[in-house]
């Protein structure tokens, strides 16, 4: 039960695409730099993946592995264009600044790889909650990354003034999206080596006490 | 001293530390030497020749309907990827086995599809680079950038992945800190 | 083992001498404000060395000190009215990401002085090149006034030196606050190296380099012109001998040393002669650590592949005085 429920919910915390897969890393790194840019990655991010993952899903599986990975991307790569399209209403201005990040997201290694190694081996169910949190946890983290970034890269939270007195503006740029990721996936390592410890030591702690 | 000049270009037009594409796939090619040939000659081949079929996708292509190009390119890259599957088979059985996976992992990556529209988008802002030859070299210096980028990674390799480093940061994230550093330091010569 | 880690306190020593020395002539020309400027940046990185080793579960030596020099090789190449804060975010990144996310002295990777220079260089850019003029002494909480560009600029862009040989040796010219004093880095430099505190290879390397291309491709008209500014501008002697010759860094045989100096030397030129690219050598240096560590893997193969070779000559060695006992024996 408890490996199951891993399983499912894992992809906010203990299986997070982005800070322990490595996937979709670019442009949580080049675009991740203010809310704005988050916010219209979010959508685009969560609508292209949930729909390829869930169309893709009905690709029969007898076909080989080439034939199924072309078809899923070809899928995503259709899905992205409605996608864009409803993107040019809500989020105009940062359409322009993702750029060529946009078509990217739609060839993520989680449609085109994951899809095949985790979700087609689980039951519909189980694969649409497990999707969702996935797609929770590269949200979550382009949400703090766009935040943090732009709060001491340009002193402002979507787009208002804050009152911070050093600016940092290398963290706008590239290299900035690297170290920043990199400290992330640092601290995400570490605050999950520790709930695994407290985990184990309540786990142990409870089979002491049921003797 | 052109030639350093040259090299200077190279590294402040690489994808990888001014524009993070193919991190992923890069942290894989690092791993070991064998990795590194294999995943460098095969994203040089598929941005290489990526480029020239795009080429006439983007040339083809009205303006109107520009959010397709995504959909053409990845038709581009499934052919490609069955054909260099395909003549590996035939031409090399003996190696098929191992150079496989390179064709896998290449494939569909940020390396691959986000060179060729970068290549568009700067042929698009300048309009003598949209000519089939300027597509084929930019798409080969994406590749040789993309070796590059893997030699700068693989000469820390071991370091990064040292018992010394504190167990939170061995592997990727000291490897994106280490990327990050020199990215900022190509970036500070622009 | 301990003569390693009494000769790794040594050599932080000698630094530290030749740093203090630098530190007292910054004093001179800038005042009081650049020493309270190294002495934030020193108490930061002791601060962050300790927190940062604590919470790597490791307990805080006289080794670690190291993190002091790093320190003030940063503050005197900052502009003596460098704003604390900007000083202290600068420390803590050479500390903390540029250090100890890579395990610490123990497995260096990057020159943490050089790394966080060019963290402010992209950051506080401008902030980071503009200088007060040498006797212009500015207050502990003084706002500067009256900012100019460095003589390295200067030359750079136009290729003219204002100062006299005199001024140049004694460092009496705008620039970074310790990193001008030539007179005084040249007799470092020969009692680092006399101490072998540096790399020999590294330093003779980066000067050759800087040297031989000054001469065959000159910035100004006179070639003897062109070699003396190359050296003395833009904190060639200065990041020759703290930072490209660092023992932490470098290779540690002299001929590989030689090459990645000479290669930093070359590089730095022509950055500066065609783009005329302040400070080019500590960006340089960074961007040349991958060629370093390469060098340090190729010296460990070839010493694993020496050992290997005497390993199966003893071997062979026992074999045939074994032999020759047995057939002594028979």
């Amino acid at each position: 039960m408890n490996s199951r429920r891993k399983n499912l919910l894992g992809g906010i915390l203990h299986d997070n695409i982005v800070l322990s897969g490595l996937m979709v890393i670019s442009p949580v790194i080049i675009c991740g730099d203010t809310l704005r840019n988050a916010l219209a990655l979010i959508y685009a991010f969560s609508a292209i993946t949930f729909l390829s993952v869930l169309i893709s899903s009905f690709v029969p599986k007898k076909l080989p592995y080439t034939a199924k990975v072309i078809i899923y991307a070809l899928i995503s790569a259709a899905v992205y264009i409605p996608v864009k399209l409803a993107a040019k209403e809500f989020y105009p201005d940062s359409i322009e600044r993702i750029g060529i990040y946009y078509p990217l997201l739609a060839v993520n290694s989680l449609i085109v790889f994951q899809t095949e190694a985790k979700f087609f081996k689980m039951k519909k169910l189980d694969m649409m909650i497990s999707l969702i949190f996935c797609i929770i946890g590269f949200d979550a983290v382009m949400l703090i990354t766009g935040f943090l970034r732009e709060l001491f890269a340009y002193g402002t939270i979507n787009s208002k003034i804050v009152d911070v007195n050093t600016l940092i503006n290398g963290l706008s740029q590239p290299f900035g999206g690297f170290i920043f990721l990199g400290l992330m996936c640092g601290v995400y390592r570490f605050i999950r080596s520790f709930v695994s410890k407290n985990d184990r030591q309540i786990r142990s702690e409870a089979s002491v006490s049921d003797k | 001293m052109f030639l350093i000049n040259d090299l200077i270009t190279l590294l402040a037009a690489n994808l990888i530390l001014s524009q993070a594409l193919g991190t992923s796939t890069i942290f894989i090619a690092a791993g070991s030497k064998k990795n590194l040939v294999g995943t460098a000659c095969v994203i040089t081949l598929f941005t290489t020749i990526g480029s020239a079929a795009a080429y006439f996708v983007d040339k083809a292509l009205p303006s109107s309907v520009s959010d397709m190009r995504l959909l053409f390119y990845t038709i581009i890259i499934g052919i490609l990827y069955i054909l260099l599957l395909t003549i590996f088979y035939y031409v090399g059985r003996s190696y098929f086995e191992d150079f496989r996976k390179y064709i896998h992992v290449s494939a569909f990556n940020c390396a691959v599809m986000g060179t060729l529209f970068t290549i568009n988008q700067r042929a698009a802002m300048d309009s003598s680079l949209f000519e089939l030859g300027g597509y084929v070299s930019a798409g080969f210096e994406a590749g040789i950038g993309f070796i590059i980028a893997a030699i700068i990674l693989t000469a820390a390799y071991r370091k990064l992945n040292s018992s010394k480093v504190p167990a939170a940061f061995r592997g990727f994230p000291a490897m994106l800190v280490y990327l990050g550093i020199i990215s900022m330091a190509v970036y500070s010569l622009k | 083992m301990l003569k390693k880690a009494r000769k790794e306190r040594l050599i932080w020593l000698d630094i530290m001498i030749t740093l203090l020395t630098l530190e007292l002539m910054s004093y001179f020309y800038y005042g009081i404000r650049s020493v309270v400027l190294a002495g934030v940046c020193v108490c930061t990185a002791a601060i962050a060395e300790v927190i940062s080793l604590r919470m790597m579960k490791r307990r805080f030596t006289a080794d670690d000190l190291t993190c002091t020099s790093d320190a003030m090789i940063l503050a005197l190449m900052f502009p003596s009215v460098m704003d604390y804060k900007v000083a202290a975010i600068a420390v803590i990144f050479a500390v903390i990401v540029a250090k100890n996310i890579f395990g610490g002295r123990a497995n260096m990777i990057f020159s943490p002085a050089a790394a966080a220079y060019v963290f402010v260089l992209t950051s506080w850019g401008h902030q980071l090149l503009q200088y007060t003029e040498p006797h212009v002494k500015t207050g502990v909480f003084d706002t500067p006034a009256a900012l100019v560009n460095s003589a390295s600029h200067t030359f750079n862009m136009t290729g003219n030196v204002d100062h006299t040989d005199f001024e140049l040796l004694l460092g009496n010219f705008s620039g970074p606050s310790g990193a001008v004093s030539i007179l005084l880095l040249v007799v470092a430099a020969a009692v680092l190296i006399f101490r072998r505190s540096i790399s020999t290879g590294a330093f003779i390397g980066t000067i050759c380099g800087v040297g031989f291309f000054a001469c065959v491709t000159p910035m100004i008209n006179s070639r003897a012109g062109s070699l003396k500014y190359s050296l003395v501008m833009n904190m060639v002697l200065f990041s020759a001998i703290y930072i490209v010759s660092d023992v932490r860094i470098a290779p540690k045989r002299n001929y590989y040393a030689f090459f990645y100096g000479l290669f930093i030397g070359v590089v730095s030129y022509v950055l500066v002669l065609t783009a005329a690219k302040e400070n080019a050598i500590v960006i340089v240096s960074v961007l040349f650590t991958p060629i370093a560590l390469g060098f340090k893997n190729l010296e460990k193969r070839i010493e694993k592949a020496a050992s290997e070779h005497k390993e199966s000559e003893d071997n062979d060695v026992t074999e045939s005085v074994m032999s020759g006992k047995e057939t002594a024996t028979e």
